[in-house]
């Protein structure tokens, strides 16, 4: 008998018998599905804020920052150079022959969270391109701002987290207050954020240069072109990123932070539920022990009696992670939530979801090895004799 | 007491799976210290801050705001009191020796009167204008004694002259006090401000202020934002309770995940060892029905499931919370300096609760085989039916 069968045969015994151990196999599954539940709850978040980075990076769009910039917030493109950029090759041209391209303003405005602390909103300019740029962007309520006119419209999730971020509200700027007019999706970050017309916000905020340039390349290819186009230029002294390149660029640095933590909660937990898997299966040994000696007696192997009682940890520690899954994709995936400035829905991802499990096998191997190698060892007369 | 080797019998009756629970409920623990700790900080700081201060800054730029805006905020309704806070940022001798001299104004003393710095060390730079006041700290740092000179070279702020430095004599070295641990100095803000260039004179760097009532301090900062929303100088204002809340990083309420997590710790030892009693009671059950046979009341077998449940509860909680104060202790050397979370403090608070989960946990494991050991039927039991 050869011995993958032997294993099949001698697990599905294994397995049938589980009921009569429910209490201490559950003891692996609950401890599991904490782990994990914790684990998932802890990296929806990073995992929302990474997916939302994403989404707002279009491979088809290029972002133009100042050399060097770390954010578009830091980034600083005088007028003319702006100018410059929107005469580059490589950029789609609109139905009247104008390129595609927006040179924005991106700023933080002080505002208060929903619980009362202070905290920053992005408020963002968009000049006449803005929304041909973005057809992801539709207007959800109210009206679009007027061009020239201190106007702000703001992102369907706003008001989610922060206060006074509903249409008919007031934002204050340098010069005052500032009428929400609409409110608008775009399926991104901008969901989160201030939108206004950005010659009218530059003046409130006091700034002579834009941040940035957005322009939509006319292929996909073009991106090289356009690149090459602005980089041989040294009196521009700017980078051109691909649009996901930038949003890739700038959230790689900013969830390892919160990773750390996530993960080292995690891990502590998980060595107390490795010790209760120990436990659970030490115990679930003891008690198969004149089973596993019938069937060492009867020609079974060693290796698949001991291959069985690490199948049955993992069973139960997958089946506890997916519990724990279970738990906290109920209880977070879709809920608005927001990280500094950055408003997103925690996900919790089928990636985390498959982290997890192998978490649950990488636990159940740990904590059944031991108590395997006993099974198998354990000499056949002596099992037999016990009661 | 005399149960004790009864329950010690108990216990090691099966080592293995003693100490894994054991080791189980340490672990447990230790986040749980560590969690718990980590909002006894929060607690602490909060606890701190008065209910009916409140913080005014400039919404933008940084830059600080006109003396008038102080005057004003005097004038709103609810105010009691405001003090005009500015600083002089700069070094002593060399760049990297960063100092800071506090620019106090009369209304300082009653704003901040928590502080515990007497009037009379309040009044001593009202008299001699010219002058500091430094903390006991801060006297051994720059080696000063009263009398002597200290001179700080500013980055930002110039005299009328167009010198950045800034000389003062000290007058006094005044205690230190815990809500801020890295002492003080502080001098007169109308002679520092008129020593200024006369474009620069008349600006604070923040506004501060008590309100009549604690209740509406919030609806207070609230009015005084929008007051001067429209103004040439919009403010964002705070109140101390909120601003000192801490507990939010980056808008993630903390106490909600420390809690969240230090209860999943906690439901996972409870399952852990109510299936360890529950066993041991199990395999143990004619044993029991012996004793109740020879005269143990239901009280006296109540009383040892229960220490037997409790002792590695109480063990691994007692181990995994010194862990935790241990570990709190090395976080700062594990972590990168601008690590934005305050450190756990394992503070009575926290033993009390780690030592209430502990029973809580021991209570609810034995609670079944309890209930399973009062109801027995000793005579099947005894003979092994049960």
């Amino acid at each position: 008998m050869n011995i993958l069968r032997q294993i099949v045969i001698v697990s599905l015994i294994n397995f049938r018998s589980i009921r009569l151990r429910l209490w201490r196999s559950l003891v692996i599954v609950v401890g599991m599905a904490c782990v994990i539940g914790v684990l998932l709850s802890m990296l929806s978040l990073t995992e929302g804020m990474l997916q939302a980075y994403k989404n707002t990076g279009d491979p088809g769009r290029a972002l133009v920052v100042s050399i060097g910039a770390q954010s578009e917030g830091n980034s600083g493109i005088a007028r003319d150079k702006a100018r410059l950029i929107m005469d580059a090759p490589g950029i789609a041209k609109a139905p009247d022959g104008s390129p595609m391209a927006d040179p924005g303003i991106n700023s933080g405005v002080p505002v208060f969270r929903l619980n009362g602390r202070r905290a920053y909103n992005n408020l963002r300019g968009f000049g006449p391109k803005g929304v041909m740029l973005r057809p992801e962007f539709h207007l959800v309520s109210g009206r679009m701002f007027r061009f020239g006119t201190r106007e702000l419209i703001v992102g369907a999730s706003a008001k989610t987290q922060f206060k006074g971020m509903n249409v008919g509200d007031k934002v204050i700027l340098p010069d005052g207050e500032w009428p929400i007019v609409g409110s608008f999706t775009t399926g991104d970050l901008l969901d989160g954020q201030l939108i206004g017309d950005t010659e009218t916000v530059m003046k409130a905020i006091r700034r002579p240069a834009y941040n940035s340039v957005l322009v939509r390349l006319s292929s996909l290819n073009a991106f090289d072109t356009f690149k090459k186009a602005l980089t041989t230029n040294p009196a521009l002294s700017i980078d051109p990123y691909r649009q996901s390149d930038w949003y890739k660029k700038i959230s790689a640095g900013f969830s390892t932070f919160f990773n750390v933590i996530a993960y080292g909660i995690a891990i502590i937990m998980a060595v107390g539920a490795l010790f209760g898997c120990l436990n659970t299966m030490y115990a679930a040994v003891a008690a198969r022990g004149r089973e596993i000696a019938t069937l060492r007696a009867i020609g079974y192997g060693a290796l698949p009696v001991a291959v069985s009682v690490i199948l049955e940890a993992v069973a139960l520690s997958v089946t506890g992670a997916l519990v724990g899954a279970a738990i906290a994709w109920t209880l977070y995936d879709g809920q608005m939530g927001s990280f500094n400035v950055s408003v997103f829905k925690l996900t919790v991802s089928p990636a985390l979801i498959g982290m997890a499990i192998l978490w649950a096998v990488a636990v159940a191997v740990l904590g059944g090895l031991l108590p395997s190698i006993r099974a198998a060892r354990r000499p056949v007369v002596e099992a037999l004799r016990a009661t | 007491m005399k149960y004790l080797p009864l329950i010690w019998t108990a216990v090691m009756r099966k080592p293995a799976r003693t100490i894994l629970t054991l080791l189980s409920v340490t672990v447990a623990f230790t986040l749980f210290g560590l969690m718990m700790g980590l909002n006894a900080t929060f607690d602490q700081v909060a606890a701190k801050a008065r209910a009916d201060r409140i913080f005014t800054n400039a919404r933008f730029g940084g830059a600080g705001m006109p003396i008038a805006v102080a005057h004003q905020i005097a004038a709103i309704p609810g105010v009691k009191v405001v003090t005009a806070v500015s600083g002089i940022n700069g070094y002593v001798q060399d760049p990297k020796n960063s100092a800071f001299v506090l620019m106090v104004d009369e209304n300082l003393p009653k704003v901040f009167g928590d502080w515990g710095i007497t009037q009379q060390l309040w009044d001593v730079v009202q008299k001699d204008r010219t002058g500091i006041v430094m903390s006991q700290s801060q006297a051994t740092r720059w080696h000063k004694k009263v009398g002597d000179t200290f001179t700080l070279v500013s980055r930002q702020m110039k005299r009328a002259d167009g010198s950045s430095a800034w000389t003062f004599k000290v007058l006094a070295i005044g205690p230190d006090f815990q809500q801020n641990s890295n002492g003080y100095i502080f001098g007169n803000y109308d002679y520092i401000d008129k020593a200024r260039p006369a474009a620069d004179q008349g600006k604070i760097g923040e506004a501060d202020l008590l309100a009549n009532d604690p209740a509406t301090s919030a609806e207070l900062a609230e009015r005084i934002d929008r007051a001067f929303a429209n103004s040439a100088t919009p403010l964002v204002t705070i109140t101390e309770k909120m601003a000192r809340a801490g507990n939010d990083f980056g808008g993630l309420d903390i106490k909600k995940i420390t809690g969240g997590i230090a209860l999943a710790g906690m439901f996972m030892v409870l399952f852990l060892t109510g299936n360890g009693i529950a066993e041991s009671v199990r395999e143990r059950f004619a044993e029991f029905a012996t004793l109740k046979t020879i005269g143990f009341s239901d009280r006296a077998v109540t009383v040892m499931v229960v220490l037997e449940s409790a002792l590695p509860c109480i063990l691994g909680a007692g181990l995994g919370v010194g862990i935790a104060a241990v570990l709190a202790r090395q976080i700062p050397k594990l972590m990168p300096p601008d690590f934005g979370i305050p450190l756990p403090t394992i503070s009575p608070l926290v033993l009390v609760w780690a030592a209430a989960s502990a029973f809580a946990v021991a209570l609810l494991s034995a609670a079944l085989p309890i209930l399973r050991l009062t109801r027995m039927d000793i005579a099947s039991a005894l003979s092994g039916r049960a």
